[in-house]
C-alpha cells in the first residue's frame, strides 16, 4: 500500500495530466438492487479505478441507508442516518467482483473527509458533496431530513462523491480516503491526527473578505467571476423549475376530477355512458401518470445541483490563488523595504521610515558598531527572505500550473455530464409527451364511440 | 294599415309543412310569402299564423289539412326530419363577419346573416342582411312566444362583467359569433321553428327594428292571454315521463356545471404553470451566455422552452374560446327546457282542473265542453311537441358533446405533439460533438 500523503509538500507534486481510466469506459457502479446505469453514465463517472492498493480495480457503492439512535457528543440522544458503503474488488479475468470492504458511515464523517481532501489538495477542484438540507423543494417534496425520498436521494448523491474521488487522478491515492472505504473504528481519530485543521487556512473560508493583489493570473480571475455566474445562474434555474414542477402537478392532478364526474354523469346516460365511463379512467390515468415523472425530474435537479456545488468548489481553488499570489506580493514587499532599510543605513541616508531611525534621531546617533551589527541582522533577513520569496514564486508556479490542469480536467468533465444531463432532460420530456399523446389519443377514441 | 288583399297559397302539388297549421296555430288566414321582395308589415301583420297561438278556433282548420293532434300529423312532422337530416336540405344559413360600428350614443357590433334557400318562404333564393346580438335576443323572445311547446335554443350569455372582458376583442367576438351561428343553425335544423314567421322575417328584413315595433302591440296582448290561460294551476303529479326527463336534465345540469368549474380550473393552473415556463426558457439563455462549449446546447434548450409555452397557450386560448362556452350554452340550454317542461306541467294542471271542474257538476250527460276539449287538445299536443324534440334535442346533444370532446381530446394531443417535436428536433443539437479546440 502506498504511503499515505501526510505531508502538505505531497500537494505540490505534479499530478498526472490524463486522468486514469477514461470516463466512457462505462460504469459498473451498484447502486442498492437496481443498476443506475443510465444515469451514472451521463455523469461519466468511472468508477473502475486503478489506485495503488494492490493494483486492482475497484468499485464503490452506497447500497443502504439505516435509521440508527446513539448520543452525541454532548451525551444526548439523536436520530441520525447511517450509509453501508461496499468496496469490492474485480479479478481482471473473470469480471467477477469479490466483496473486500464494507463499513457504515454517516453524513458527518463525508463532511470530514472533504475537509481533510480540501485542506491538502487545494489545487483540486474537489467533488462536492450533496446538499445537507433538502433545497429547491416544491410542495410535494418533504424538506426533513428524514423523509425516505429525501434519504435515498442522499445515498445516490454519497455514493457519487465516492465515486468522483475514486476516478480522480490524485485524489484516488490518497491514505485517508482508503482508509475511509476499509476501516470502519477509528478513521476519525486516524483524520484528526494527520492535524489537518490547523493546516487549513481559515482566510479560504472568509468567503467575501478581499484581498488586493496586484498580479493575479488573468485566468483564476476570470475563472472566479464564472464561478459566480454560475452558481448563481443555477440556483435561479433550480428554483424556477421547483416551481414549474408545482404548476405541472397541479395541471394533471386536476384532470383526475373529470374521472368522477364523467363516472357520474355517464349514469343518466343512454349511449353516451360508455364511452364517457372509459374517457374518465383515461383521465385517471393522466392525473396519476405524474407523480414517476417529476420523480425522474429530479435526477436532473440533482445533477444540476452537482454542477451548483462544484461551482463552490472551482471558487474555492481560485481563492487559494489569491491567496498565495497574495502572501507572495507581501512578502515581495517585506523584502523591498529590507533592502531599502539596509541600504539607508549603510549610506546613512534615510529615506525610508523605521523606529530605530526615530530613535536615533531623537536619542542620538549610533555607534558604528550597533550599526554594524544591525546591517548584519538585516542581511540574514534579507537572505531569509530572498529564499522564502524564491520558494513561495515556486510553490505559486506549482500551484498554477497543477490546478490549472485540474480546471482543464474540471472542464471537459463539467461539459460532458451536463450535456448528458440536457440530453437525459430532453428524453424525458419526449416520454412526457408521448404518454400525453397516448392517454388523450385513448380518451378521444373512447369520446368517439359516444 | 291597409294591407293588400292576402295572397292564395299557391298549390304545388304535394303539400309541404308550409300547409299543415301549427297545431296551436291560427286558422284560416294563411298567407303565403310571394310576390313581393320584400315583405310589406301589413302583410305581415296580417298573418296569423304564430301570432295567435294558443287561441284555437273551435275547429276551424282549412280543408286538406289534418287534425293537430291525430297520429299522421305527428308521423309527417318525423318523416321531414329524415328529410332534414338527409339530402332535401333545402334552408341553410350562416353568420359571419363581425363588424364593429361607432355612434354617438353607443358602439357595437353586427354579425352578416346569409341565407339560402329554396323553400318557396322565400321570396329570394339568397338574402344576406346585418343584426345585432340585440336582434338575435329579439328572435329568441319571439320564438319563445310564439312557440312554447317547443325547446328553443340558447344564446350566449347576454351581458358581460365590463373590465373584465373586452367586448370587442377577437377572441370574445369570434366566441360569440360562433355560438349565434350555432344558435341560427339549431333553428334552421328543426322543421318546426325553421317555418318560424319571426326567423324568416330575421332572415330576410332589411329593416328589422320597424317590423320589431309592429309586433310590439299585439306582443303584448298575446302575453296577456298567455298569462291568462295557463297561469295559476298546479300540478298533482308529472306524468313518469317528464318527471324523467325533469330528473335527467336537473342532473344533466348539475355534471355540467361541475365540468365547467373543472375546465375553469385546468385552464387557470395551466396559465400558472405558463407564467413559470415564461420565466424558466430564458434563465438558460442566460446559463448559455457563460459558457463556451456548452453554449449552444442550452440556448437550444431555451427555444425549445419557448416553444412548448407557445403551444401552451395556443392550447389555453383554444380552451376558453372553444369549449368553455359550448358548455355554458348547455346549461343554458337544459335550464331554458325546464321552464318549458313546466309550462307543460301548467298546461296539464290547467286541464285536469277544467275537467273536475266538469265532474263535479252533476249533469245527467255529462257532455264535455268545448273548451276543456281546448285543453286537451292543447296538452297532448305540448306533450306531443315535447317529446318529439326531447328526442331531437338529445341526439343533438349527443353528437354536439361527441365532437366537443373529441375537439378537446384533439387540442392537447395538438398540444403534446408540437412540444413532442420541438424536444426531438434538439436531441441532434445536443448530441453534437464539438471540433477538438
Amino acid at each position: 500500500m502506498e504511503q499515505a500523503p501526510l505531508d502538505p509538500e505531497r500537494q505540490l507534486q505534479p499530478a498526472p495530466i490524463e486522468p486514469l481510466g477514461l470516463p466512457d469506459s462505462g460504469l459498473e457502479a451498484a447502486v442498492g438492487e437496481e443498476a443506475e446505469g443510465a444515469r451514472d453514465a451521463g455523469s461519466g463517472v468511472d468508477t473502475m479505478t486503478e489506485n495503488n492498493f494492490g493494483l486492482k480495480k475497484i468499485e464503490i457503492s452506497v447500497s443502504e441507508a439505516e435509521k440508527r439512535t446513539g448520543r452525541n457528543a454532548m451525551n444526548m440522544q439523536e436520530t441520525y442516518t447511517a450509509y453501508l458503503i461496499e468496496t469490492r474488488s474485480v479479478e481482471h479475468t473473470d469480471g467477477q467482483s469479490v466483496l473486500t470492504d464494507s463499513l457504515w458511515r454517516r453524513y458527518s464523517e463525508f463532511e470530514l473527509l472533504r475537509n481533510y481532501l480540501l485542506v491538502y489538495y487545494p489545487h483540486v477542484v474537489v467533488p462536492p458533496l450533496p446538499e445537507k438540507r433538502a433545497e429547491f423543494v416544491w410542495h410535494k417534496l418533504s424538506a426533513d431530513n428524514m423523509d425516505p425520498d429525501f434519504v435515498e436521494r442522499r445515498r445516490i448523491g454519497l455514493e457519487n462523491f465516492l465515486l468522483r474521488i475514486a476516478s480522480h487522478p490524485i485524489l484516488c491515492r490518497d491514505k485517508i480516503f482508503y482508509l475511509f472505504l476499509t476501516q470502519e473504528g477509528n478513521w476519525k481519530e486516524t483524520v484528526n491526527e494527520t492535524g489537518f485543521q490547523l493546516k487549513a487556512d481559515s482566510r479560504l473560508k472568509a468567503l467575501n473578505a478581499t484581498f488586493r493583489v496586484k498580479n493575479p493570473d488573468k485566468r483564476f480571475t476570470e475563472l472566479k467571476h464564472y464561478s459566480d455566474e454560475l452558481q448563481s445562474v443555477i440556483s435561479h434555474l433550480l428554483r424556477v423549475r421547483a416551481r414549474v414542477a408545482d404548476r405541472l402537478y397541479g395541471v394533471y392532478k386536476v384532470h383526475g376530477n373529470y374521472g368522477r364526474v364523467f363516472s357520474e354523469w355517464s349514469a343518466i346516460e343512454k349511449e353516451m355512458g360508455d364511452g364517457l365511463q372509459s374517457a374518465g379512467h383515461h383521465m385517471d390515468v393522466y392525473a396519476s401518470s405524474i407523480d414517476d415523472i417529476l420523480e425522474d425530474e429530479e435526477h436532473y435537479a440533482d445533477q444540476l445541483k452537482e454542477y451548483l456545488f462544484y461551482a463552490e468548489a472551482l471558487r474555492a481553488v481560485c481563492r487559494k490563488h489569491e491567496l498565495m499570489q497574495y502572501d507572495l506580493e507581501m512578502a515581495a514587499q517585506d523584502l523591498a523595504s529590507k533592502k531599502q532599510q539596509c541600504e539607508e543605513l549603510a549610506t546613512g541616508t534615510v529615506r525610508t521610515f523605521s523606529l530605530k531611525g526615530m530613535t536615533t534621531k531623537l536619542f542620538g546617533q549610533e555607534t558604528p558598531e550597533q550599526r554594524e551589527a544591525r546591517i548584519k541582522v538585516l542581511e540574514e533577513q534579507i537572505n531569509e527572505g530572498e529564499q522564502q520569496l524564491k520558494s513561495k514564486n515556486l510553490e505559486g508556479r506549482e500551484f498554477v500550473k497543477n490546478a490549472w490542469a485540474d480546471i482543464e480536467r474540471f472542464k471537459e468533465q463539467k461539459n460532458r455530464d451536463l450535456k448528458e444531463a440536457l440530453i437525459s432532460y430532453a428524453v424525458m420530456q419526449i416520454s412526457m409527451c408521448k404518454k400525453g399523446i397516448q392517454v388523450w389519443t385513448n380518451a378521444k377514441e373512447c369520446f368517439s364511440k359516444m | 294599415m291597409a294591407g293588400g288583399p292576402p295572397k292564395a297559397l299557391p298549390s304545388t302539388g304535394p303539400h309541404s309543412l308550409r300547409d299543415m297549421p301549427h297545431p296551436l296555430a291560427g286558422s284560416s288566414s294563411e298567407e303565403a310569402v310571394g310576390g313581393d321582395s320584400t315583405p310589406s308589415p301589413d302583410l305581415l301583420m296580417g298573418r296569423s299564423f304564430g301570432d295567435k297561438d294558443l287561441i284555437l278556433p273551435n275547429g276551424g282548420t282549412p280543408a286538406g289539412t289534418s287534425s293537430p293532434a291525430s297520429s299522421s300529423s305527428l308521423l309527417n312532422r318525423l318523416q321531414l326530419d329524415d328529410d332534414i337530416d338527409g339530402e332535401t336540405r333545402d334552408l341553410f344559413v350562416t353568420v359571419d363577419d363581425p363588424k364593429k360600428h361607432v355612434c354617438t350614443m353607443e358602439t357595437y357590433i353586427t354579425y352578416r346573416i346569409t341565407t339560402k334557400s329554396t323553400r318557396v318562404e322565400f321570396d329570394l333564393p339568397e338574402y344576406s342582411v346585418r343584426r345585432r346580438y340585440q336582434d338575435f335576443d329579439w328572435l329568441r323572445n319571439k320564438l319563445e312566444e310564439s312557440q312554447p311547446t317547443h325547446l328553443i335554443p340558447p344564446l350566449p350569455e347576454k351581458f358581460v362583467v365590463k373590465g373584465v372582458v373586452d367586448r370587442f376583442s377577437e377572441e370574445f367576438v369570434e366566441t360569440r359569433r360562433k355560438a349565434l351561428d350555432k344558435f341560427l343553425k339549431r333553428i334552421t335544423d328543426h322543421p318546426v321553428l325553421s317555418f318560424n314567421e319571426h326567423f324568416n322575417v330575421f332572415l330576410t328584413a332589411k329593416d328589422l327594428n320597424s317590423y320589431k315595433k309592429q309586433g310590439m302591440a299585439l306582443l303584448t296582448r298575446v302575453g296577456e292571454s298567455v298569462k291568462h290561460v295557463t297561469g295559476g294551476y298546479k300540478l298533482r303529479t308529472r306524468p313518469l315521463e317528464f318527471a324523467a326527463i325533469g330528473d335527467y336534465l336537473d342532473t344533466f345540469a348539475l355534471k355540467l356545471g361541475t365540468i365547467d368549474r373543472i375546465a375553469q380550473r385546468i385552464i387557470k393552473e395551466e396559465i400558472e404553470y405558463l407564467v413559470e415556463l415564461r420565466e424558466y426558457g430564458p434563465v438558460y439563455s442566460t446559463w448559455s451566455a457563460l459558457e463556451g462549449e456548452l453554449a449552444e446546447p442550452l440556448e437550444g434548450v431555451s427555444g425549445c422552452i419557448g416553444n412548448c409555452s407557445t403551444a401552451l397557450e395556443e392550447l389555453t386560448d383554444d380552451m376558453t374560446e372553444d369549449f368553455l362556452p359550448v358548455l355554458r350554452e348547455y346549461i343554458l340550454y337544459s335550464d331554458s327546457m325546464k321552464s318549458v317542461l313546466k309550462k307543460r306541467d301548467q298546461v296539464q294542471a290547467e286541464y285536469e282542473a277544467k275537467l273536475e271542474a266538469v265532474a263535479l257538476r252533476k249533469e245527467e250527460r255529462p257532455k264535455v265542453p268545448a273548451d276543456v276539449e281546448k285543453c286537451q287538445d292543447r296538452m297532448e299536443c305540448f306533450n306531443a311537441d315535447l317529446k318529439a324534440d326531447m328526442e331531437r334535442w338529445q341526439n343533438n346533444k349527443r353528437q354536439d358533446f361527441r365532437q366537443l370532446l373529441m375537439g378537446m381530446a384533439d387540442k392537447n394531443i395538438q398540444y403534446y405533439e408540437k412540444c413532442l417535436m420541438a424536444w426531438e428536433s434538439i436531441i441532434p443539437l445536443l448530441q453534437e460533438k464539438q471540433e477538438a479546440k
